[in-house]
């Protein structure tokens, strides 16, 4: 008898939240967080304290889940495609807006569109910053623009690859100033800048934490910053906009549902997010990696992406598919 | 050097505090068991586990992260020897002659002689990362794409000392692995290769489930195939321990890889991984019975497993040094210094010297750790050979699954192994051996890679590598060393080839070498 019970509870516990469905509040179960770089990645490294504060609000899991390669495009892709219920969600950088356009340029089947993923709020955004070696001779943009003029294609940089984030932003400098570098990609940000450290190329655009310590040892000698203000951690470093060269960009993270969750879970999720990012934790994590919060609402975001996303088509399409040269 | 002693005691007197102790013994617990389950490397391994180092204190999370990284070199070297699966790519070449030590009942002095030779090229090169690394590492950061591309021509003419069969098999098989390179994004112009709409192609082909395909599921399809199932293994204690003509066959190779090792490793970039392959082909080459190679020569276990363990130490010195993300490894190192508020960069060994010298001694003490909880489990894990093998095999192709799997959490990974193992087995039935093509897949997009960086960089002259020294040195000593290997071959006709062909199985002989 005793057992029955037991056994008709057990299956009416079981039962309940199935039968609940659509009334059951959200979330019910886990929610994981893909984060489409490896640990360590700036990806990872913004997911893990956003989840950690979105956990404290919901009281609920929030799982960091990397699914990495192919330049983030398998991660993106399978948050693109996955079901709409708010419990996968994509934390993804700046270079969300290239993959689909590089895809375009050469005539590819597009891992994901960009409509595919609806914004819930912007997380970060750190502008990079120009640094050349502090053994060359250029003490600032104007003397760096000038010297590339009378050298067209002999002074180099090294990015993070082909396409990728730091090489669009030298892309919009050299459009700006209309000069021609010698651009050399390497597999990543950080052989990057070992490269410019072991005096294998002049130049790069690097975030401004990673390159921080490396200033003030004396290696590297910052030129201007790719930010609407000044960087707070390089007062005196002037901007690519005060010097009269109408270009920004930011290294950003975001996060992302896919396209078609319901409106209800999309709003719980932007709430959620607005309180994790006034949770003290989180903005202790954040000051460790130096990297501003830049906190904006779906709304405003999805403007920002807009922008974000058009100059860096128009980029990719002045860079064109690159031909080996004869 | 009395300061470096006073360092030294600083440091002790951090690593041996009891929370940083406790935490070096878990890493290296930790390390070791990733390190055991095929396919899950120290790169996995490390990367899985490191979220857990944000709750701690920065220097307990570093010494918590090394021990698991150079916990899963040590434990990379078990299933090796034992099963014929490499952990990682770097434990390549000690399947060879690892896992046929086992096959002649050596399982335990293998094991014993990995270990003992890792805890020495473990310890030898933390000296060498404390009394060198900063002129080291500016030494090393001069190391630009064209030495980059000398060094792996360097890495390339391992080849030559791999196989032990027919030359042009050997070099079939490294076409197909430099093939297999191919796949992927174009590194320079951003195209896509041979990805057949895969996005999980975009990055080329793991090594890791490649080198798991065609060592350890080819050697368990191969098995599976015998008309008699092998016979079980029945280890007995003396069995365990190296025999003294053992010990005495493996010093030189010990201390000639810990050095060859080491100094690989402390070039930035993924170089590391030819420092195990090198090492077998230096020992080859200077060894009297070169023909025992490939058959079960200890020197083939000892060298390669010290060169692999120091590489791990000297892939530290650009990293502690200067700061520098000098490949994925110190990469993820560095994330968990930055989330915890540390700077990496030139100054971190001023500004920072618990956390350098406190990390300098828990290496010391993570060897020992590892020694002492190495050389006992010899003897468990030899017994694991005891289990009948209906249930041995598909209990490690279950492993190899779930261990490529979570590597990057990809089927296609799973697909790609499955693949690689009907090849590894249709290639070993035809005899060919299957080392070089992981050598090739290796080497394959480093090579692409800094080449054409290297033509970038010179506007697409040639002259850029000889003109650079480092880089014309080592192409001096490449060449050198092509015409040396040569020179049997065009003198006398005779290359210990021949002796081996004569030594071979007969049933591995069938085609009657000339």
């Amino acid at each position: 008898m005793i057992t029955r019970l037991l056994a008709t509870m057990l299956m009416l516990s079981l039962a309940l939240p199935l039968a609940a469905g659509a009334q059951e509040p959200f979330p019910a179960r886990p929610i994981s967080l893909v984060a489409p770089f490896p640990p360590g990645g700036v990806a990872d490294l913004m997911a893990r304290p956003v989840a950690a504060a979105m956990e404290k609000v919901l009281k609920s899991p929030v799982v960091v889940v990397n699914k990495t390669g192919a330049a983030g495009a398998v991660g993106m892709s399978f948050v693109a495609n996955s079901k709409p219920d708010g419990y996968t969600l994509l934390m993804a950088l700046s270079s969300i807006s290239i993959i689909p356009e590089a895809d375009k340029l050469f005539d590819r089947k597009p891992a994901y569109t960009m409509d595919q993923l609806t914004p819930i709020a912007l997380i970060s955004a750190d502008p990079t910053i120009f640094v050349v070696r502090a053994d060359r001779p250029w003490k600032s943009v104007k003397e760096f623009v000038d010297d590339a003029k009378k050298r067209p294609e002999q002074i180099s940089y090294s990015s993070s690859g082909v396409y990728g984030t730091l090489h669009m932003a030298m892309e919009m400098l050299s459009h700006a100033a209309g000069i021609t570098l010698k651009h050399v990609p390497y597999a990543g940000a950080g052989p990057a800048l070992t490269a410019i450290l072991g005096g294998h190329v002049d130049a790069l655009a690097s975030g401004p934490a990673v390159v921080l310590p490396h200033i003030k040892a004396g290696k590297l000698r910052p030129l201007a910053g790719w930010g609407a203000k000044r960087v707070a951690a390089l007062p005196d470093l002037p901007t690519f906009k005060e010097l009269g060269y109408d270009i920004e960009f930011y290294i950003w993270a975001g996060m992302f549902a896919p396209t078609g969750t319901p409106e209800p879970i999309l709003r719980k999720l932007r709430d959620t997010v607005r309180q994790a990012v006034q949770e003290p934790d989180f903005k202790a994590a954040m000051s460790k990696l130096e990297t501003p919060i830049a906190y904006m609402d779906a709304p405003e975001f999805q403007k920002f992406w807009d922008k974000d996303a058009k100059m860096l088509a128009d980029a990719i399409k002045r860079v064109g598919k690159i031909e080996e040269k004869k | 050097m009395l300061e470096t002693l006073q360092n030294l005691y600083l440091g002790f007197s951090i690593a041996l505090s009891p929370t940083v102790l406790i935490y070096a013994f878990a890493g290296c617990v930790i390390g070791t068991l990733v390190g055991i389950l095929p396919g899950v490397g120290p790169l996995a391994g490390i990367s899985l586990l490191l979220p857990a180092s944000f709750g701690l204190e920065a220097t307990t999370a570093i010494v918590l992260l090394a021990g698991i990284y150079y916990g899963a070199m040590y434990g990379g070297s078990t299933t090796s020897i034992l099963m014929r699966i490499p952990g990682e790519a770097a434990s390549v070449m000690t399947c060879i002659d690892g896992y046929a030590m086992t096959r002649k009942g050596r399982a335990g002095a293998a094991l014993a002689i990995a270990a003992v030779g890792s805890y020495i090229a473990g310890t030898a090169s933390v000296v060498g990362l404390m009394l060198l690394a900063p002129p080291l590492a500016s030494f090393a950061l001069r190391f630009g794409p064209p030495e980059y591309v000398a060094l792996l021509l360097l890495g390339l003419l391992a080849l030559a000392y791999m196989s032990g069969g027919s030359v042009p098999k050997s070099l079939a098989m490294a076409l197909l692995g430099l093939l297999l390179g191919m796949i992927g994004i174009d590194p320079m112009t951003g195209y896509f290769r041979f990805h057949y709409g895969l996005v999980e192609l975009g990055d080329g082909i793991g090594v890791v489930p490649v080198a798991v395909g065609l060592f350890g599921v080819s050697e368990i399809l191969l098995s599976a195939g015998q008309p008699t199932p092998p016979a079980v293994m029945k280890p007995m204690l003396r069995d365990l321990l190296p025999s003294r003509q053992e010990w005495r066959d493996s010093a030189w190779p010990i201390g000639r890889g810990t050095v060859l090792g080491f100094l690989i490793g402390i070039i930035p970039g993924s170089a590391h991984i030819i420092s195990s392959f090198v090492s077998y082909a230096v020992e080859r080459r200077l060894s009297k019975h070169p023909e025992q190679f490939g058959q079960g020569a200890v020197a083939g276990v000892a060298g390669p497993e010290s060169a692999n363990n120091s590489a791990t130490s000297g892939a530290f010195v650009p990293m502690l040094a200067l700061g520098v993300p000098s490949g994925p490894i110190p990469a993820v190192m560095l994330a968990a210094m930055m989330v915890h508020g540390i700077s990496p960069g030139p100054l971190l060994i001023t500004q920072q010297p618990e956390l350098f010298w406190g990390f300098i001694a828990s290496m010391y003490v993570g060897n020992v750790v590892l020694l002492v909880l190495n050389l006992p489990l010899v003897g468990v894990f030899v017994n694991l050979l005891r289990i009948p093998y209906p249930f041995l095999y598909p209990a490690i192709l279950v492993f190899s699954v779930v261990g490529v799997y979570a590597v990057n959490g990809s089927v296609v990974d799973v697909g790609i192994m499955a693949v690689m193992g009907a090849v590894g087995y249709l290639l070993r039935k035809f005899e060919f051996e299957t080392a070089p093509i992981v050598l090739g897949l290796v080497l394959a997009p480093m090579l692409e890679m800094s080449l054409r960086q290297s033509l970038a960089l010179s506007s697409g002259s040639y002259a850029v590598f000889v003109q650079r020294p480092i880089a014309a040195t080592m192409l001096l000593l490449g060449a050198a060393l092509l015409l040396l290997s040569l020179r049997p071959l065009l003198t006398t006709g005779l290359d210990w080839r021949r002796s081996l062909g004569i030594k071979q199985e007969p049933s591995l002989e069938e085609r009657g070498d000339p």
